[in-house]
């Protein structure tokens, strides 16, 4: 049997040629103790059986990401008999970086040219008998989606199997003395037979993580390393550093191999000249802010009239059930003016606004701008130091924190995750969002949007500057760099934008239906218990709750909260949209609207100090178990709970102050 | 042809920032900066057309709109095939303010006139009233959307 490793970059097409290798002869699961998933498949040829292992997408083989682990130990530690390597044809400088890498690992490499097509709409012409020559290995033309290739494929799999003498040393100019002489180390102290020892002395001179390790830990490993730090020393005056210095010749290497056997020059493809607008340096941010505004308008302004409609609606279904049960009690708890119906169906109002931002959402993933948003942030990010890829989990934590959370795992170095969960939570959910867009509603009506924007840019800045306070005391050590993938452009789909809308949806109704309900139950039974004599009251000032709330006021009184404010915010704790729930259930808001009342008891500045302390303090509950599991550690856990805590409250409380002393209380 | 879209994109650049800038002063203004609102337009019934409605962010918007335009137009002078990428983003964002103003003026009248569904009395609203009625968004996109038909096959290769 011949065993084949495909590889490449991703979207390169390796799952579309994986597929038509081996039809439906897969079986789909994950890489031994990791989350990565595996494809595997058998197809015959010519008689000869032929097992392909499709492997995670990459465009190095360095040891920074879990995926570029997997691939390199499974060439190195498996040693297949053919490594296919899929590159696309237009656009080969990237894709052909990978190739050098997999030839100095000293596999037999077969190279898939795949994309020709495109290639040829963006004016490449390429001389694939040249790049044969040039690389010293097989080269297949390929349009993958046509099928255009896959036999000539297959038959230089089969012959590339039976070649028993392989060698092709990647020459890198002046390098080759120093690895020259570290191979020659390497080769009289025998260390690994697993190895290359020519690609083990690249990499110990690189200074990969996982080889050093593993040298560190041999029996001889001490003479290698001593011997490494000498070569270092006589050379690194003069090649600098060695990663950067290799980095640089490969390309120097591919830049030679396009030169020769690519003609024409490509044409400026639409999608590239979008994207020098999109992603323009000066404009590229304006550009992200303008349409981060227009979505939330579009959110805001579409999603109203449905919110009233649907509240209206649950104003008229509450009073027909009053007095259903015919318990009194049970009948005040449940459709009463403090009841629980008052509080669900005031979150519940917010489906039309939660399901249109999805929508909107889901609208901007699929037109391929979202990745675009994420490079830009990336760039800000990486001035400040900080890994890129903590953008994915900030995108993934405006829809819900947990999410974010778990988004954390494509990062691979495990400070730069850390840091990546314990900021996620600053960075405002749906369910908060909900709760700013009741409050700005009441208060700043025509500006709402405006105020919604600027809660959100909060989040995303203090969620920078936490992560960089992070990276400058805590984490001093090296970030991982990140490879943004820019997507193409594509028409966004409606049915895609309604499915995602629905789903995401669905799962909003089954938290009303389950958490939140539970939790309104509770501060219905607490509202109607009277706290001496513990039985029920329809007076909320001599509930229970009111005097855990006054309890708690006396720490909020400097924010000028009353007791109902403090409880609906020690309840968010549970789920964030409890908040709305039990504001509009202790306030009593079922006839006059929640907006109107909470205008009666509260001026616009203290409440948007209240809005930026809900975005700030303390995650939901299910987030926290979440930062828990990803971070198998009580102690991050408790500082993100007490240093978010510390960071609302003195941000709220700076934000009351200040803005009186500036413009006084009547803004 | 090229010549004249460009002047053409040149021209739309320079009332977008015109607007844009009107609109974050108007902004600026209804914040607390010491001032009066600013309008550029036709006086009809007491309402300015277009209405320049006091909003920074969208006054970001219409200006980031603008710039786009002009870019595309200096990129189109040093004769650089980037000029493209410019003049369809700035389309694109026009397009989707102009979008956005029609939803909003849509979302608006029903908000006004469902709770005569319900039996209730109607609330108040018309084009005069609503400050999106007709804004700046809603006439730069009408005057950008003919510059469609010199996308069309740029879209066609984006989407490819």
């Amino acid at each position: 049997m011949i065993r084949v490793a495909l590889m490449g970059n991703p979207n390169v097409g390796k799952s579309v040629i994986f597929n038509n290798l081996t039809g439906s002869h897969q079986k789909v699961g994950n890489w031994p103790g990791k989350t990565v998933e595996k494809k595997e498949g058998f197809f015959e040829y010519n008689g000869e059986k032929i097992y392909v292992v499709d492997l995670p997408g990459t465009y190095s083989l360095t040891a920074y990401s879990v995926e570029e682990i997997i691939a390199r130990n499974y060439i190195v530690e498996e040693k297949p008999d053919v490594v296919v390597v899929v590159i696309d044809a237009s656009n080969l400088e990237r894709n052909l970086y990978l190739v050098l890498q997999v030839l100095e690992l000293g596999a037999k490499v077969i190279v898939a040219l795949n994309k020709m097509d495109l290639a040829k709409a963006s004016s490449i012409s390429i001389d694939t008998a040249k790049l044969e020559k040039l690389l010293g290995v097989p080269v297949v033309p390929m349009i993958a989606p046509k099928k255009i290739g896959i036999e000539e494929l297959c038959r230089k799999i089969v012959e590339m199997a039976k070649v028993k003498e392989w060698s092709i040393k990647i020459r890198y100019g002046e390098l080759e003395k120093v690895i020259s002489e570290l191979t020659r180390d390497l080769e009289k102290e025998e260390l690994f037979e697993k190895y290359n020892t020519r690609w083990l002395a690249i990499k110990l001179l690189e200074g990969d993580p996982q080889v050093l390790e593993e040298i560190e830990k041999a029996p001889k490993g001490e003479n290698i390393l001593g011997k490494l730090e000498k070569i270092k020393e006589i050379f690194e005056e003069k090649y600098g550093d060695f990663e950067i210095a290799f980095v640089e010749a490969r390309y120097d290497i591919v830049k030679q191999i396009i030169k020769k056997a690519v003609k024409g020059e490509k044409k400026l493809a639409a999608s590239d000249a979008l994207d020098q607008a999109l992603l323009d340096k000066y404009l590229g941010i304006p550009i992200f802010i303008s349409i981060l505004w227009m979505m939330f308008q579009f959110t805001f302004i579409a999603s109203t009239p449905f919110s009233n409609i649907l509240s209206d609606l649950l104003a008229v279904l509450s009073e027909k059930l009053r007095g259903a049960t015919g318990i009194p009690h049970l009948d005040y708890l449940l459709f009463g003016e403090y009841g629980v119906l008052n509080g669900i169906g005031t979150i519940l109002s917010f489906i039309p606004l939660i399901m249109t931002l999805y929508f909107a959402m889901s609208l901007l993933e699929d037109s391929g701008y979202m990745a675009r948003a994420a490079f830009l942030i990336d760039r800000a990010m990486k001035k400040l130091g900080l890994t890129g890829k903590n953008v994915i989990p900030i995108i993934l934590g405006f829809g819900c924190n947990i999410a974010g959370v778990y988004g954390t795992r494509i990062i691979a170095g495990e400070e730069d995750r850390i840091i990546a969960i314990v900021t996620n939570p600053l960075i405002p959910c749906t369910a908060r969002l909900a709760v700013f867009t009741v409050i700005a509603a009441a208060f700043w009506e025509f500006a709402a949007v405006n105020v919604l924007l600027s809660l959100y840019i909060l989040g995303i800045l203090l969620s920078v500057l936490m992560a960089l306070a992070l990276r400058k005391t805590v984490f001093k050590g090296i970030y991982s760099p990140f490879i943004v993938e820019l997507p193409p452009y594509q028409m966004p789909s409606l049915k895609v934008a309604v499915t995602q809308m629905w789903i995401r949806g669905s799962l909003f109704f089954k938290k009303a239906g389950t958490t939140i309900l539970l939790g309104l139950l509770v501060i219905g039974l607490l509202a109607t218990t009277n706290a001496s004599t513990l039985t029920f009251t329809e007076n909320v000032e001599e509930s229970l709750l009111a005097s855990l709330g006054k309890a708690l006021q006396l720490l909020f009184e400097p924010l000028n909260w009353d007791w109902r404010l403090v409880v609906a915010a020690f309840f968010g704790f549970v789920a964030k949209e409890i908040i709305i729930g039990a504001t509009a259930m202790l306030y009593g808001a079922s006839e006059e609207g929640l907006p109107a009342l909470l205008n009666q008891y509260y001026d616009p500045l203290t409440m948007y100090a209240y809005m930026v302390f809900i975005l700030v303090y303390v995650p939901c509950i299910a987030t926290l178990a979440a930062i828990r599991q990803e971070t198998g550690s009580w102690k991050w856990t408790i500082f993100t709970m007490l240093y978010e805590i510390l960071l609302a409250y003195g941000l709220s409380f700076l934000i009351v102050h200040i803005g009186r002393f500036l413009v006084g209380a009547g803004i | 042809m090229k010549k004249i879209i460009l002047c053409y994109g040149g021209f739309l650049g320079i009332l977008y920032v015109l607007y844009g800038f009107l609109q974050v002063y108007n902004g600026l203004i209804s914040w607390g900066l010491q001032g009066d609102v600013l309008q550029l337009g036709i006086e009809i019934y007491e309402t300015s057309i277009p209405n320049v409605f006091p909003d920074v962010f969208s006054g970001v918007a219409l200006t980031t709109t603008g710039l786009l335009f002009l870019t595309s137009t200096y990129h189109s002078l040093k004769k650089s095939e980037y000029y493209r990428g410019y003049i369809f983003a700035a389309w694109l964002l026009s397009i989707l303010l102009m979008l956005l103003n029609i939803v909003e003026l849509f979302a608006s009248f029903i908000d006004a006139y469902y709770p005569f569904l319900l039996g209730y009395k109607p609330g108040e609203w018309s084009l005069a009233t609503d400050p999106w009625g007709i804004a700046p968004h809603l006439i730069l996109g009408a005057l950008a959307a003919p510059l469609y038909l010199v996308f069309r096959d740029f879209i066609r290769e984006l989407t490819f």
